[in-house]
């Protein structure tokens, strides 16, 4: 009886009804994303066998410092098959890593640089009632599988592509130009414009939250439009940049379908190994310890950022 | 030697599309002044106030502040601020940031500036409040923090867009008063919107009136309360009471008319301040200019019999509605409660004092 209107009263508070709601994304949540990261930091700490994702498991840090080994098992005895370096070891895991911080950075840059004016024409010079109609022209894109639209930068920029082709006909030039296509600058290209919308978006409602008259109060204490936007307008949408940022930096550095898919396997990036060394080369302790790796220099820079920045997220309407 | 006005506004008028929403504006607002725009929403006011701050194109006529005219002068080379409706602190900045947010190209040193803002933050009672986050202020505080942030440069003309209709009644009657004084103190031209009668008539030196586009009446408060051009001002500030009247005659700037219930009286021609529209006259007269005489009191001038249908208790006033002789809509006559003065009861008989000094034609 006691038990019972004690369990009465717990179902009743506003706290269990608040769990019950969340329960289905917390499971959710749970299962896919904290276990699966639990047992990537699980396996990097753990030896490689040669089996097929087969895990020795004891415990070792050489996946990320020094020098390791890949153990082959026979009759119950480990006997080393391979050597390798572990991930802050290896000079390649590092210029990957700059690499693909590099064309995060040089992504996130072009697509804040470029979603700002559009959510700012949507924000401010589009009539309220077509505002809804605006955004939803943004999402477009978003209506064709990612993977379509990085072919079609493939497409646009390749070999024999529109641009080659285009020039080729017109007799500008000779050949194909080579430089378009496998390179870094594509890489960009289709990256910044995939993740334009993400961008957009977020700026779009901090500058759709920003109270007009506020501008007007700029102008009237003697600030020109410009500098207006830049002492009150631009700080009053930073949440939006920085959430911008985060979206698009995150993300990023961890695509490999762009990379594959327009640089040909010629510009790997970090995201590239790591899916190497889990399939291909099976190595998943290595493997893990990459992401692992990745992963914490990615919300390292994004948590610098944030701190950089929170003199304008704290700033409540 | 004739003053030039500080604001001269000569048939301004603006449309929104179709949309007339001046309609030949006219006006001169002298230096110094207290100057309120009063009218019901959507009579123009506000539209008229941000021609003048420079944040509204005009589509014809001539806005003039400082005998400079401002057609293409935008708002930031106004010598006008503003003290916007929502206040329009920037929620980014402290205390100190926003007041002192315009002084960026002020030439003086930053040490000189921060005592400026420290000065302007006293003399509207915020004396140690710059360090504050703006967004962190209450209503009234952050009103103060607008008011010594557009001080603080000075201006010329100081737009006050409503600025007190945010408050709670208390705060805003202390915060009426505070304006008063602060104006005096600096002694800039002061111009008030406001949909609140009782609020320009407490603060302002002049007071337009607008309906509709139009300014109705331009007046000082007690012009503007005792003889109102016509029947729709006498309407919007205070209550007034209407009687049906016929006109007998005119001669030597006096009027003679009939009044229903009060009967036939002579009145000055300054009590018909209105201009003569050709329909049905009217006679009207505030609450307060009759009195209820009680047992045995005398009427100084004039008395009429009647009935009292309703009464209001206010604690300090009571405001009965009485039904006099021969007039279907009763008048509301109020009277302050002095000691030895009972409180009628509704259905009394009583008899009324009036006077026709106190009476307004309307016609």
């Amino acid at each position: 009886m006691n038990l019972n209107s004690r369990w009465g009263r717990l179902t009743r508070s506003p706290a269990f009804n608040g769990y019950a709601l969340i329960s289905p994304t917390a499971l959710y949540a749970l299962l896919l994303l904290a276990a699966p990261l639990a047992t990537v930091i699980y396996l990097s700490f753990m030896g490689d066998g040669t089996g097929v994702h087969q895990v020795i498991h004891q415990f070792q840090l050489c996946n990320y410092v020094g020098d390791c080994n890949s153990y082959r098992t026979t009759d119950g005895t480990l006997a080393v098959a391979e050597g390798y370096k572990g991930a802050w070891s290896d000079p390649l895991y590092q210029a990957l890593m700059l690499r693909s911080l590099g064309v995060s950075f040089l992504v996130t840059l072009a697509t804040v640089v470029l979603a700002f004016p559009v959510a700012y024409f949507v924000s401010f010079f589009v009539a309220p009632n077509k505002k809804s109609l605006w955004l939803f022209l943004i999402t477009i894109p978003f209506w064709t599988s990612y993977l379509v639209r990085v072919f079609l930068w493939k497409v646009i920029l390749g070999y024999n592509g529109v641009v080659n082709s285009g020039l080729l006909s017109l007799g500008i030039i000779s050949e194909p130009l080579t430089w378009i296509n496998v390179n870094i600058g594509a890489i960009v290209v289709t990256l910044a414009h995939a993740y334009a919308p993400f961008a957009i978006l977020p700026i779009f409602v901090s500058l759709e939250k920003i109270d007009r008259s506020l501008l007007e109060a700029g102008s009237d204490l003697g600030e020109s439009a410009l500098m207006t936007f830049w002492r009150v307008t631009l700080p009053l949408a930073m949440p939006g940049v920085v959430g911008a940022v985060l979206i698009v930096f995150i993300p990023t550095v961890g695509d490999y379908v762009t990379p594959d898919i327009i640089g040909g396997g010629k510009l790997p990036l970090i995201a590239n190994v790591i899916q190497k060394q889990m399939l291909a080369i099976d190595n998943m302790p290595l493997g893990s310890a990459v992401a692992v790796s990745a992963m914490l220099i990615v919300g390292s820079v994004a948590g610098l950022f944030v701190l950089a920045n929170r003199r304008f997220l704290k700033v409540k309407k | 030697m004739t003053q030039r006005p500080m604001i001269e506004l000569k048939d301004v008028h603006k449309y929104y599309g179709d949309y007339h929403a001046l309609r030949g504006i006219n006006a001169d607002i002298k230096a110094g002044e207290f100057f309120s725009l009063l009218g019901p929403s959507g009579c123009g006011k506000t539209t008229l106030l941000r021609t003048i701050a420079g944040f509204e194109d005009i589509t014809s006529g001539v806005v003039m502040i400082d005998a400079k005219h401002m057609e293409g002068v935008p708002a930031n080379k106004r010598p006008t601020n503003m003290v916007f409706q929502s206040y329009a602190i920037f929620p980014h900045l402290t205390v100190a940031q926003n007041v002192g947010f315009g002084l960026r190209r002020d030439p003086r040193s930053q040490a000189e500036k921060d005592k400026a803002v420290a000065e302007a933050l006293e003399m509207v009672g915020l004396k140690g409040f710059g360090a504050r986050a703006a967004h962190a202020l209450s209503g009234g505080q952050r009103q103060r923090v607008a008011l010594a942030r557009a001080l603080i440069l000075k201006p010329k003309v100081l737009l006050l867009d409503e600025p007190l209709s945010a408050l709670d009644k208390k705060l805003r009657e202390n915060m009426q008063v505070e304006l008063i004084k602060l104006q005096r103190q600096v002694g800039i031209t002061f111009i008030l919107v406001t949909h609140d009668q009782e609020e320009a008539l407490v603060m302002s030196d002049r007071i337009a009136v607008m309906f509709e586009g139009e300014i109705a009446q331009l007046d000082d408060p007690e012009t503007l309360y005792r003889l109102p051009k016509s029947r729709k001002v006498a309407d919007f500030i205070g209550h007034m009471n209407f009687l049906p009247a016929a006109i007998h005659g005119e001669a030597n700037g006096e009027i003679e008319v009939e009044v229903l219930g009060l009967g036939r009286c002579h009145i000055s021609d300054k009590q018909a301040p209105g201009a003569v529209s050709g329909g049905e006259a009217s006679i009207g007269f505030r609450p307060e200019t009759l009195t209820i005489l009680y047992e045995g009191q005398a009427a100084t001038d004039r008395e009429t019999t009647g009935k009292v249908e309703e009464v209001v208790y206010y604690g300090d006033m009571t405001y009965y509605d009485v039904k006099l002789d021969g007039v279907a809509d009763p008048v509301r006559i109020s009277m302050r409660n002095v000691p030895g003065r009972p409180v009628l009861e509704r259905g009394a008989s009583t008899r009324v004092a009036w006077s026709a000094s106190a009476l307004v034609l309307f016609r």
